[in-house]
């Protein structure tokens, strides 16, 4: 029997369709979305914005100086300073948190997803590890400065690059463990039940199974963590960091860091007698230093995103 | 022979079994660190502000200036701690004005408004802004919000101030608004985004009456965590903020001021006079003040955040 | 591959305290050197580490450059500038071999450094002078005496916004120049964590708030900048204002500010220059000074080289080159007798 009549027989399909999704004549709808548009386009103007800035104050330097900018040390003037104190201390900051908060984090990690108890105890520990992620960089600083160059001062010589990545690699640490968690957790039960059925012990399926299933995730964790422990500046003032003369670098004696000659340059005044003043060797360590940690961060989203694409798909 | 087996055929090789204990004696050591990296960092703040305290003669009093200037002058033992807190407070206050509006209205475009193709480039382009470092963003508030926003616009007395140091800190936290709050919406199930379509609701009444109530946990999360994070921040206060270490107790963003975290570093770093005592001291009494707000802080938020996490 | 990754963090962790023991190598090398009774040659090579007050730290990173490049010279001079006290802190803790101070040690100081048994030579290097300015379009202010300045910076004057209101004061006080005029007062100077304000206020109120038992500090409301382009952009705003910056920027941007006199003991008003600074009738400025280990200067010659370039003709080019003024040729040999006459 009919029982949709005439009238209500000529609206087709397409018609309904088009009037619930007919999005685009809807003022309060565009409004919105071009208020919206507003504030990305405001984000990105303001990234525009810092990246032209620096590179466009870079150039003066870098131009003047070449590479030249990346052998030479520090000194007093803006158009003959280089950063190779600063990369020195940058790099082995980098090598501190790949052989201290790495190991460590992943350890800590492992211990928690797979070893222990769901307790108050081990809640206490993730509780613990989440404030210590959002504590200020300056109060690592502090830590670094008391225990780091003060206790342990026979083992790392006082402010060196030692104390620096110590203090550098506490810092990233419950990032690293944060990262390294969910991705253990998002290995399936059934690869660790697996094993387990097969009689391999806890320590041998997480050898084998977990942590390269992870690996990934692992990995993208380390490198986020190691381009924040690069950019941080906060605890290398803390710690004593040079920014007058440093025509030696070793890991026992004084050091500087990358983040350190930022700042301190920033706050020198420019001469104006050369073409290349503080603000231009400022703005081009900056840019070292950006790219350094553009450079990790890409890396660490692209195995991300190439990761779990390939996880998707099989 | 007994043809049965018995619960130690089973258990495995012996080696085996004392290699997984050891292993599970390390790594549970390296969970340990971390709590005694918290017990550490408590240690230190608390024997330092023991310290201070004594060194004032346990005379809180002293902590609120009541003079006709009040202000934070560590040099003249004057301690006033609202004058730092203010400095916190308010460039906390502008950057969370300027990071909320951006920050949402790019986590509400990526996740309702933006098409696949645009969502794709967006996303890492945000994720770029989150790993710009600290000294850097402080640089950029130097050489040009100083000088190219604010000054032309405000004229303020001293080129940096307030104003400049809380633009740039909320620069530098848009990205974590944007993140948390993005997930949050992402979160939302699309049911209910579809049955509101159902009904004959439009885009944006969706959208605001249905999607962000609907995320607000993870909103209000991310609010707290980028103002903790704002809050924390040293770098683009120091270079910007306009105070080298002390200065009078002022409301008015136009003018220079003085954040806790600011405050610690001058602490540290000496100067021409004997650097000990109070005014070095008074570092680690600060720090325990912001390790407590940020901690308290971040305890909130990560409750909101984990009831996002549970809801769906 | 999880053997390869595991004896790769292996031999990481191997090889960093091994690269960390190469890097102690270079202080000691030199300790095998004879001292020679000849002037070392900074072309030995050696390490020296310069620590001490942020206002000595340009000269000695200027001589520190000139050692470790000049004709063959290759010094590895390392200079840090965390302010005097720090500097005094670490020097008799015998964790730097020299220290600069932009004033004489203090007595507590001095007990430090004798129990820890680190003796020292005092060499003064240099002059710095502090300028008090006005504004070039200030005419009627020319000169000012001590008691003016306590009346119109001091502790006391907080809330005063004209200069006449130091008037009071200032005739207390027996200043010669008790009838400033009714204008306007900014004042503009560097913060109190500035070596520059301490030498301002040493400088300006020291007797003065001893005879009034006052703190010797500067009023608060004053505005205060580490910045010192901020300063001068200041004291160039205000048709009548107030500052005070180091000389070496005062030089530098002479232009912009008009300097005011400052009468000495006798009363005559004494202007700011090369000259007045160098000979000490300016009173406005303090000799700095580095404080040489004396044990360490016998053990490392590159110690000895780099003060010797430092108290020569060449490190005094240094001083004004980093903005501050020579010291005049009795003080320089007073140094240079100090230093030669080492046990």
């Amino acid at each position: 029997m009919a029982i949709v009549t005439e009238s209500q027989r000529s609206i087709t399909r397409s018609e309904v369709h088009q009037t619930i999704t007919r999005q685009s004549k809807h003022l309060p709808s565009i409004a919105l979305g071009v208020v919206l548009l507003i504030a990305v386009s405001f984000t990105l103007l303001t990234l525009f914005a810092l990246l032209a800035r620096i590179v466009t104050q870079a150039i003066p330097a870098l131009t003047e100086k070449g590479t030249g900018f990346l052998t030479d040390t520090i000194g007093s003037e803006a158009s003959k300073v280089g950063i190779w104190p600063g990369l020195f201390g940058s790099f082995g900051i980098g090598l501190g948190v790949l052989v201290i908060a790495v190991p460590l984090g992943v350890g800590a990690a492992i211990y928690l997803e797979e070893y222990a108890k769901q307790n108050a105890m081990t809640r206490f520990i993730v509780v613990n590890i989440r404030n210590l992620a959002g504590v200020p960089a300056v109060i690592y600083g502090v830590l670094g400065l008391i225990i780091f160059v003060g206790w342990l001062k026979p083992v790392t010589n006082g402010g060196s690059v030692i104390a620096a990545a110590l203090t550098l690699a506490i810092l990233v640490l419950p990032i690293v463990i944060i990262t390294s968690m969910e991705a253990i957790r998002a290995v399936p039960r059934g690869l660790r039940d697996a094993g387990y059925g097969i009689g391999a012990s806890r320590w041998e399926v997480t050898r084998d199974h977990v942590i390269p299933y992870a690996m990934p995730g692992i990995l993208t964790g380390t490198v986020l963590s190691l381009a924040r422990a690069l950019g941080e500046a906060a605890p290398l003032i803390m710690i004593g960091a040079i920014t007058g003369l440093l025509p030696e670098t070793s890991l026992s004696g004084k050091f500087t860091a990358i983040p350190m000659l930022i700042f301190s340059w920033s706050g020198r005044p420019d001469s104006g007698e050369s073409s290349v003043g503080w603000s231009n060797a400022a703005a081009a360590a900056g840019l070292v230093l950006l790219v350094l940690v553009l450079a990790f961060n890409i890396v660490g989203i692209l195995l991300r995103n190439h990761f779990e694409a390939k996880r998707v798909g099989s | 022979m007994n043809g049965l087996l018995a619960v130690a055929d089973l258990r495995g090789d012996p080696r085996r079994r004392a290699h997984d204990r050891r292993m599970r004696r390390l790594l549970g050591g390296s969970a340990l660190v971390t709590i005694i990296v918290s017990a550490l960092i408590l240690f230190v703040l608390a024997r330092g502000t023991i310290d201070f305290l004594r060194s004032i003669g346990w005379n809180f009093g002293i902590l609120r200036d009541l003079s006709e200037a009040p202000g934070w002058f560590p040099r003249r033992e004057r301690f006033d701690l609202l004058t730092i807190f203010l400095g916190s407070v308010i460039m906390g206050m502008i950057a969370m004005l300027v990071a909320v509006p951006l920050g949402l209205g790019t986590a509400v475009y990526l996740s309702e408004f933006a098409p696949t193709k645009v969502r794709k480039i967006l996303k890492p382009i945000v994720e770029v802004l989150a790993g710009i470092p600290s000294v850097i963003v402080g640089y950029f508030a130097l050489k040009f919000i100083a000088p190219n926003i604010v000054t032309p616009i405000f004229s303020p007395d001293q080129p940096r101030n307030m104003l400049v140091s809380g633009l740039a800190i909320g620069v530098l936290v848009v990205p974590i608004m944007a993140s948390i709050s993005e997930d949050a919406l992402r979160a939302v199930p699309s049911s209910l985004r579809e049955a509101s379509y159902g009904i004959g609701a439009r885009k944006s009444t969706t959208t605001i009456r249905i999607v962000i109530p609907a995320a607000v946990s993870g909103i209000v999360a991310a609010f707290i965590i980028a103002t903790s994070r704002a809050i924390g921040e040293t770098m683009v206060a120091a270079m910007a903020g306009g105070r080298d270490g002390s200065g009078p107790r002022t409301l008015n963003p136009l003018e220079p001021g003085l954040t806790m975290t600011a405050a610690m570093t001058n602490a540290a770093g000496g100067t021409d006079q004997v650097n000990s005592g109070a005014p070095f001291q008074v570092l680690f009494f600060v720090g325990l003040l912001l390790f407590l707000m940020t901690m308290t802080l971040n305890v909130i938020g990560d409750r909101f955040v984990q009831r996002v996490r549970q809801q769906y | 591959m999880k053997l390869k990754q595991w004896s790769l963090l292996a031999a990481l962790t191997v090889t960093l305290p091994l690269a960390a023991c190469g890097g102690d190598d270079g202080a000691s090398s030199t300790s095998d050197a004879p001292a020679t009774s000849e002037a070392p040659s900074t072309s030995e090579g050696g390490s020296v580490f310069v620590t001490g007050s942020s206002t000595v730290e340009p000269i000695s990173i200027k001589v520190g450059e000139l050692a470790g490049t000049a004709e063959g010279g290759n010094l590895k001079v390392t200079v840090e500038g965390p302010g005097t006290g720090d500097g005094f802190k670490k020097f008799c803790a015998g964790d730097s071999d020299i220290t600069g101070a932009s004033r004489a040690i203090k007595e507590e100081e001095a007990t430090l450094c004798a129990d820890a048994g680190i003796e020292y030579i005092e060499l003064a290097v240099a002059i710095d002078g502090l300028t008090v300015a006005t504004s070039p379009a200030n005419t009627a202010i020319e000169c000012l005496d001590k008691a003016a300045l306590y009346a119109l910076v001091g502790p006391e004057s907080e809330g005063f916004s004209s200069w006449a209101d130091a008037n009071a004061i200032a005739g207390e006080l027996g200043s010669a120049f008790a009838t400033l005029p009714d204008a306007p007062l900014s004042i503009y100077g560097p913060g109190e964590e500035s070596g520059t304000y301490d030498s301002f206020v040493e400088f300006a109120f020291k007797s003065i708030s001893e005879d009034r038992g006052t703190d010797m500090v500067s009023r608060a409301d004053y505005t205060a900048s580490p910045n010192d382009n901020v300063i001068v952009d200041g004291i160039e705003s205000a048709d009548t204002s107030l500052g005070w910056v180091g000389y070496a920027y005062y030089k530098a941007e002479e232009a912009r500010m008009k300097a005011i006199a400052i009468a000495d003991k006798e009363g005559a008003c004494v202007l700011p220059t090369d000259e007045t600074i160098a000979d000490g009738s300016y009173p406005f400025s303090r000799t700095l000074y580095i404080y040489v280990n004396k044990a360490k200067a016998v053990e490392n010659p590159a110690i000895a080289a780099y003060v010797d370039l430092y108290l020569s003709a060449q490190g005094g080019e240094q001083v004004s080159a980093a903005g501050y003024v020579q010291l005049d040729s009795a003080t320089q040999q007073l140094s240079l007798d100090a230093w030669t006459a080492r046990g």
